[in-house]
This record gives C-alpha cells, structure tokens and sequence, in this order.
C-alpha cells in the first residue's frame, strides 16, 4: 500500500517535497494546522510539521537529516508596526503558525522584555490578516508571502529567526518531519533521500528571488547545531507552558545487524590454519573482517607456533650515537642539522656509562641507531662496535638500512662490503626500523629522501645471505591504504621465502606531535587490526612482537591474546619516539607484571628470540591475580 | 533478533572452545541468563579474544554497529567530604583543609555560562558529603543551571550524596529526590557504587551508604520514573565473587525496575590516595570487565567504557569487547585525574567520531536518555 505523506505547501517545503517519488508515496500539501491534524490523527504515516507540532506530548519521531531553519535572518517570519518596540501596546500573534508564535512569545518574555511596555497586550487570532491589524502601536505577527511584500508605512520589521539567533546563537528550525514511532526504515529512507536530493538540486530548479530565499535565509541542514536550537526552544517553551514536552525524540539510525560475510570466514580458518593468504585475500581480511574476528583468528595461529604460556621480551637499551642527519624526515622530531645547538655524538665516556648500565640491570643487547652523519665513515664504526664488544658482554643490534647505505656513500664501499666489514667488527643483527610503509608511493610523501622500498629490501636481503638475522617493522597511521599495508606484509614475506633471516614482525602507529606528517589511520583499532592481520598473513614469520612505547601497557596486553607473542622491550632509553610525545613508559618490573596480569609467563630473550632465562621480577604480592 | 547473528565466526567458536567457554558460547547464542558460576569462569578466562568474542556477538545481537557518544560538562561544586574512602583522591574532609573548595552557586553556575553556545547536552554532576552547605544549595545550583540552560539534562547526585542528605537534612529518599527534580535533575549517574559486599565495602568507603541502601536509592528512583546508571568500582581489594556478586545485584534491581540505562566499570587508580600499594587494574584487566559486564547484564542495555579513566587507546579497542558508549567529551574531570589519570580531558566531538569510525562502528551522537541527537 502506498504510504501517504503530508507537507505544507509553501515554498521553502518545495526542496524537501519535490523529489519524492510520487509513485510511492501519495503527497498531500495543506495549511500547517491541517497538516499537523492528520498526523496527529493518523492518516497521514509522516508529515513535514511546525515544530510546535511535536511538542504537544504525543509520541512522535523527528526523521535526522533536513529539516527547515534559519540561521539568522529568515525575511519570511517577521513582526511588523509602524512604531519601535517601546510604544507597542498590542501585539497580534497570527494563529495559522503556532511555532512563529510561540517563538514571539518567548521573545516578549525574554530578550524584548526589557524594551517593551509592562502593559502590553499579547493576542492570538485565528487566522491572520497580519499587515492590516499592525497599525499605530498594535504590532503584528506576518508570516510567509506577506511578509515578503510589505506597505512601506510598516517600517519596524523584527526577524524572528534573526533575533533568535542573537539571543541563543543557535539556528531555529520551523519544521520538521514527523511521523509515528513505528514508521517504515524504508519509508524514512526515501524521504531523507528526496530531501538530499532536493537540497542539492536547489541551484538547478530555482531562480532569481525564489533561489535567493531558499540558499540566503533558509537552512536545510538538521544537524547538531540545528537540533541544539531546536531542544532549547523546546525547553524554553516547556518552562513558558507553552509546550507539553521538551524531549525532541529523533528516529534512531537504522540497526544493521552486522551481517557476516561467509567466505570471510573461509579466509579466517585459512589465515588460522596457517595457510597462505594471497594479496587480495589479505586485503580483504584488513578491510572487511571485524576485529573481534581477526583476533580469534590471529590468537588460534599464535598457539599454534607458539603453544604455552611464555611471553617474551627483551632487555635492550637505544642508543642515538648521534642526532645529526643529512636526512629530513617529515615524520621524525629526533634529528637536527650538523650545526643546530643541540646536534651531539656521544663520547666513548657517555657511551661507556650507558653500557655500564644496562648490563648492571640485565640487559644483553644494546640497539645502536643514529642520524645519518654527513663525516663519520666505516672506521668511525668498526673502532666503536670492536671497543664495545671488547669491553662489554653485549650483542649489537644496531644500525638501519638507512644508516648502512650512508656509511657506503660516505665511505665510497658497496653495500656488500659495508655489512660483511661491521659484521667483521662485532655487528649482531639489524633493527628492522625505517621500513615505515614498504610502499614508494607512501615513502615519497613521508620521507623522499629515505632509500626506497627496493633498497630497504636489498639491504636486508644482502644482510641475511651474510648470516645476519633481522627484524621487519611497519610504521602505520600515515594515510596509507589497507592495500599499502598488505603489499607491505606481501614483500616482508617474500624476501622471507627467500632468505629467512627474519625473526620477527613488528607493527607500531606513527606519533605525530612534533612532526609535519598529517595522521590518519593511526588509532588503536587501526594497531590491533593490522597486527592481527600480520600475524595471520606472515605464515613464514615466527614472531610478532607487541609495541607497548606505541599503544601504552593495556592495548599491547590485548595484541599479546590478538597475535603477538612478544611484549617487545624493556628500552632504558628511548629518544626517538619520546621525542614525538610517546608517553608510555615502563620499568622492568613493570613490564613483568603486565605480562603475568595478561595470563602469561615472562621470560627474557636475546635478538634472536632465543629464551634466555626466567623473569627478573616475582609479582607484587598485592596485585589481584584475576588471570 | 535477527537470524544472520545467530551464529559466530568459525574462528571464535574454535577460540572459543580453545579457551573451554564453548558452553557459554551455546547459553549466549540461546540467549539464556549466565549463572554466578558462569561469571566466575569468565572473569578468570585469561584469553580476552574469547571472551571478548562473545560479548562482541552479544554488543551487535543489540546494537549493531551503533556506537554512541554525548558531549557533557563535569560539575564537581565540592569535594569537601565526611566520608573517609580510602581509594579517594579527590575529597577533602573539612572546609578550610589544604584544596578543599566549595563553589559559590554562582562559580558553579559561571562553568555552564562559560559553555556560551557550545553544544553540550548533559551537565554532571557529582559532589562530596559536604556537612557545611544546607539542603537548598543543590536545589539552588539545579534551578541556576536550569535558568541559565533550560535545555541542558542535569544528570547529578550518586545514591550516596541522596542517602547523606536524607539522613543530614531528615528527609525521606524520596522527598530528597523529588525536591532535587522539582529544582531540575533529570537522571542520576551511577556512582557510589564501588563494591556492594560488605567485607570489601567496610575496607573501602565505611561512612558510605551500604549495598541496600545504594540500591534502594535507584529503586525510589526508578519508581518516580527517573532514569539512572549503576558503575562497579574494580581492581583495588576486591576478591572475583565480589565482583560477580555486584554484577548479579545490579542485574536483579534491574529485572524488578528496568531503570538502569547503562553501566560503567571504574578502574581503581592508585596516585594521591592510600591504596598506593595497589598498582590497580591493567588494561587486560579492564576490557575483561568490560567483556564480562556485557555478558552478566542481559538486561542493561548500555555498556560504556569511560575514557579518561581507560584512555583513550583502550576505550577505542573496547568497542570490541562489548562496549558501545564512550560517554562524552568530558570537560575538566576531575576525580580521575587527582587520582592520577594521565589521559586528556577533554576530546573534540571529531576526535571521538574518528576514533569510532576507525574501530569500524558508526558513532551516533545522543542525549542523556539515548536519545539520537546527530548521527555524526
């Protein structure tokens, strides 16, 4: 059965009336009082009503998305006279628009109360002849056409909607949709889209003064702001008596039940089963699967590789030997040129204290990483590792392939010869940091002056076949794509197929404060979702470490049950990500304890992801043991 | 219910049955009500992916993808306090001890004129037991409030508060409630709360209003017709039975008034107060609370992860796990962050959008009552 819709049928309904689909709908256009009537007895399913209409306590929904307001003058709605507002006596309120009265009345009683008489005399008529009562000191309501030609002897012309908003700040909304409670989502979806089809078709089906009306003083957006002034005209009317209710109750946007792909869950059992995942399944998965899903799935494939309760981690201290770099970075807060004040490379006598500390508290591993320093060539680096091997029992992880293709440039050596002479000198693995987004298109725009996706690859490639292990990395939350993401994991993986020397994956989210790079997709779910889908995707990877320095204590807790088997490491000193405003930090102890609380049992690894020993810490006797 | 949610994922019936709740899986799918036992197991399940996983399914069987958010304004008019609660950060016992104020009504009143035309729909607020300010000064911060926004909701008082003033200014419960409705409330929050067994309470907050006492607060509240919330305050001296036997409570004043519209867990925090031994509650911690609630409290409809308490981070996964309201652009909290809460106090109504969008649900700005006010 066709449904039947009611509108006034005055001009500014047009936008929101005329791309209605009349073999739909049957429309019906009258005065608002008759409108509002048929609502209110049911024989029209929605209606487009004065808001006064919806104030008067029966129970009905205000259909989201336009509505008819103003946000300052509306030129349509005015009360006229032909002496200022200090010598009224009387003011005619025209009964055929009870919202524009009620609107008058509220002003009389507040922001005009200061300027009117104490005696004047507010009256409502049934049906207006507005321009002819105004005369003398009687005032007078004029609404629609009217108000638009009007005798030049009415020279006091007060704009309802204008004062409104210098007395609230907020738009007045004149009408809205209506309907009862239980309409149809379809018939509420047709509507709001005739409206939005109306609207955008303003420039095209209307000219001169007509248009100029409808864009200048009419606004058809029913958005936040529009629905303040609404709920404050309602409370106001309510408290005046005016009103029977204030509660503006709008039709709640339809509940999609969410509605499961069924092949997704053949990817999910895939990637949960450890098989391969193509390129397109893989970017199926980070775009459609729910993180609840992707979850299970990576935490059914984590047991499986990793079965027990063990959750690593590793002691490590960062070492910035310097802060100078040839490179500008947009995303990077760390480096400073040559010349800047703050520029430094630390002294063996800074670094000896370093190592002096880290091994004091357990730490086997120093990460060594710096600027791109335009004057320290291979020596400088083969005297440093040789000195630091010799003095201390610590493995170095140092170095990223940024740094290793700089020190050939500066040292005239290919890149071969570069990592087999710092592996003769005592080199252990290589982070795998500066992979950001393995993509050129996104390096290009973040850091166009870093190697590219090809050189990276190289690098590690070259690495690994000279026996070194490294980890990979991606640096997400930069305006990339669920594609970059994925041909990202895609290219980790194949050099994996490759060589092998990967021990781990490790995803975190770029920092922003400090830097030029705008974020975008650089939230929590963002992290969890990607590390989920990493875990899934890298069959050929055996480790994925959470990043806690990233995503703070709690949501790496929820990556270890979501994928990753790794709590990363305990940094006795982090500069790079600190000095973009990470404010996550943690004690040895600490991290202990979030891995207990997690229901896991830490235990201390090297580089290698070999075990290398039992916790450091037993947990704080107070802790409430839930797990 | 529609039929395409009746069934979970292939890999969350195996995480599932991994983490041996595949019974529980089957209750949740027939909708039947989880017992005390039921919570127990949940609460001590260390894989958060299950658990969350089944209140995942039990947030979409009730509100899809629908995630909502207001934007409110912290009133905190005192924090001079005769309750000596351990956990408590914010309260000062006497007027005149070092930080403790009380607003006049009119710098009370000052923070909701300072809002000027910014758009927040919800006022809350929350005070000590302060004993030096009579009966009429809620009732005149309410009616100044209302004067200076008559559109604003003023969601205000813990049962706690309503109970100190029915017993300091002799009056019934519901005598205190109806002037203080009559002056402008519109709901109550659900503070007060923390834990309802008397071993843990007696530790905790022994000058607060007791378990029934609390309850029957919201009860009177509910039969007047008013809405309210209910909170647990978790992670500090409470033992799991505690926290299942609160759970149970709530549920039950709910199947008698169906008053409550949402709850919200709190996490203990340990700074400036003197349960500083206790590290409180991790994060896993949390969203297993949160995962729990969701499932225990079948006939709450809200579950809300309160962000400057969770941070942000959290709060945005726990959409995940059963939440779907992060309350509000809060402006100065206070009670959170005397108690050492780092996390910002206010977000931008773009922030919170953003965030929502990014967990892949579709935020829905609303009012106090859960009305919509914007879909965002």
């Amino acid at each position: 059965m066709r449904k039947t819709i009611a509108s006034v049928g005055y001009l500014n309904a047009w936008p929101l009336t005329s791309k209605i689909d009349r073999s739909q709908f049957r429309l019906i256009a009258d005065h608002p009082s008759a409108v509002a009537r048929m609502l209110e007895d049911g024989v029209v399913d929605l209606a487009l009503v004065p808001v006064a209409s919806v104030l008067g306590g029966k129970d009905l929904r205000v259909l989201p998305g336009y509505a008819i307001g103003a946000d300052g003058p509306v030129h349509s709605v005015l009360v006229v006279a032909e002496t200022p507002m200090e010598q009224w006596t009387e003011l005619v309120l025209d009964g055929s628009s009870r919202t524009s009265a009620m609107l008058a009345k509220l002003l009389v009683a507040g922001p005009w109360k200061a300027h009117l008489r104490d005696d004047l005399v507010v009256r409502e008529v049934e049906a207006g002849t507005g321009v002819h009562t105004a005369r003398g000191t009687v005032a007078s309501l004029v609404i629609g056409d009217a108000a638009r030609d009007l005798p030049e002897r009415l020279s006091v012309r007060v704009d309802l909607a204008e004062a409104w908003k210098a007395w609230t700040g907020l738009p007045f909304v004149f009408a809205v949709w209506a309907g009862r409670p239980d309409l149809d989502i379809d018939v509420r979806g047709s509507v709001r889209e005739a409206g939005r089809q109306g609207v955008d078709a303003i420039d095209a089906d209307y000219v001169g003064e007509e248009h100029r009306y409808l864009t200048q003083n009419l606004r058809y957006t029913f958005d936040d702001r529009a629905m303040m002034g609404l709920r404050r005209f309602a409370a106001l009317a309510r408290k005046a008596g005016l009103a029977k209710t204030d509660e503006i109750k709008l039709y709640g946007p339809p509940l999609k039940l969410v509605k499961r792909a069924t092949d997704l869950d053949t990817l999910l059992d895939k990637g949960a089963k450890g098989e391969r995942l193509t390129f397109d399944e893989g970017v199926r998965l980070q775009k459609e699967a729910t993180i609840s899903d992707l979850g299970a799935a990576a935490d059914l494939r984590r047991q499986d590789l990793h079965p027990g309760d063990d959750v690593t981690y590793i002691i490590s201290r960062n070492v910035n030997y310097t802060n100078v770099c040839v490179v500008a970075c947009k995303f990077c807060a760390f480096y400073r040129p040559k010349k800047h004040g703050e520029a430094y490379v630390l002294s063996r006598d800074q670094m000896a204290a370093k190592f002096d500390e880290l091994v004091a508290c357990g730490g086997i591993e120093v990460l060594l990483q710096g600027g791109l320093h335009p004057e320290l060539k291979i020596e400088w680096y083969e005297d440093l590792f040789k000195w630091i091997k010799a003095g201390w029992p610590l493995a170095l992880h140092a170095l990223s392939p940024e740094e290793i293709y700089h020190i050939g440039t500066v040292s005239n050596l290919d890149l071969r010869t570069v990592i087999a002479r710092l592996i003769a000198a005592g080199m252990d693995s290589i982070p795998g940091g500066g992979a950001e987004i393995l993509d050129d298109e996104i390096r290009k725009k973040i850091a166009p002056l870093k190697s590219s996706t090809d050189e990276w690859l190289e690098c590690m490639r070259q690495a690994h076949k000279l026996g070194l292990r490294s980890s990979s990395t991606m640096m997400m939350g930069v305006g990339e794509t669920a594609e970059h993401r994925v041909k990202h994991l895609l290219r980790l993986r194949d050099l994996q197929d490759e060589t092998g020397g990967f021990t781990a994956f490790i995803c975190w989210t770029f920092v922003p404060d400090n830097t030029y790079v705008k974020p975008s997709g650089n939230t929590a779910a963002d992290y969890l979702r990607t590390n989920a889908v990493s875990r899934l995707f890298l069959d050929n990877i055996k480790n994925v470490q959470a990043s806690w320095v990233t995503q703070g204590p709690g949501v790496a807790q929820a990556a270890l049950h979501m994928g990753a088997n790794d709590y990363g490491s305990v940094m006795l000193e982090e500069n790079v990500v600190s000095a973009a405003g990470s404010t996550f930090a943690m004690t040895i102890d600490e991290v202990e304890r979030h891995i207990r609380a997690a229901g896991f049992v830490p235990v201390r690894r090297n580089m290698r992801y070999d075990h290398v020993g039992g916790a450091l810490t037993v947990g704080r006797v107070n802790e409430i043991r839930l797990a | 219910m529609n039929t395409e949610m009746t069934t979970f994922s292939h890999v969350a019936r195996d995480a599932l049955a991994a983490a041996d709740l595949g019974d529980l899986r089957d209750k949740v799918l027939l909708g039947q009500r989880l017992s005390f036992e039921d919570g127990m197991r949940l609460f001590e399940c260390r894989d958060i992916a299950a658990v969350g996983a089944l209140a995942n399914h039990v947030r979409e069987r009730l509100h899809g993808d629908l995630t909502y958010f207001n934007r409110n304004l912290h009133v905190n008019a005192t924090n001079v306090c005769e309750a000596n609660c351990i956990f408590c950060s914010f309260a000062r016992l006497k007027t005149g001890d070092k930080d403790a104020y009380t607003m006049t009504i009119d710098q009370a009143v000052g923070r909701v004129r300072a809002l000027k035309d910014e758009l927040v729909t919800e006022v809350h607020i929350v005070n000590g037991l302060n004993p030096d300010v009579p009966f009429s000064y809620y009732t005149d911060l309410l009616r100044a409030i209302k004067e200076e926004r008559p559109d604003i909701h003023i969601k205000g008082f813990t049962a706690v508060e309503i109970a100190y003033y029915a017993e300091k200014y002799d009056m019934t419960v519901r005598g205190v409630l109806e002037a203080l409705v009559e002056a402008g409330l519109g709901s109550l929050p659900g503070g007060g709360a923390e834990i309802f067994a008397t071993r843990a309470r007696k530790k905790l907050c022994a000058d607060k209003v007791d378990a029934d006492g609390w309850l029957g607060v919201h009860r009177i509240a509910h039969q007047m017709g008013l809405r309210s919330n209910c909170t647990m305050l978790f992670g500090h001296i409470e033992k799991t039975e505690e926290r299942v036997d609160h759970l149970l409570r709530l549920r039950g004043l709910q199947d008698e008034t169906r008053g409550f519209q949402t709850f919200i867990p709190l996490a203990f925090h340990n700074e400036n107060n003197r349960l500083q031994r206790l590290p409180g509650p991790t994060g896993h911690d949390s969203l297993r609370t949160l995962a729990v609630a969701r499932l225990m409290l079948d006939n709450i409809p809200h579950i809300k992860a309160y962000w400057p308490m969770l941070g942000v981070k959290l709060a945005q996964i726990s959409l995940s796990f059963g939440v779907n309201d992060l309350d509000g652009t809060v402006r100065e909290e206070r009670i959170y962050h005397m108690a050492g809460a780092k996390t910002p106090q206010e977000l931008t109504r773009a922030d919170l959008v953003e965030l929502i969008r990014r967990a892949g649900r579709i935020p829905v700005e609303r009012d106090t009552h859960y009305n919509v006010i914007c879909e965002a």
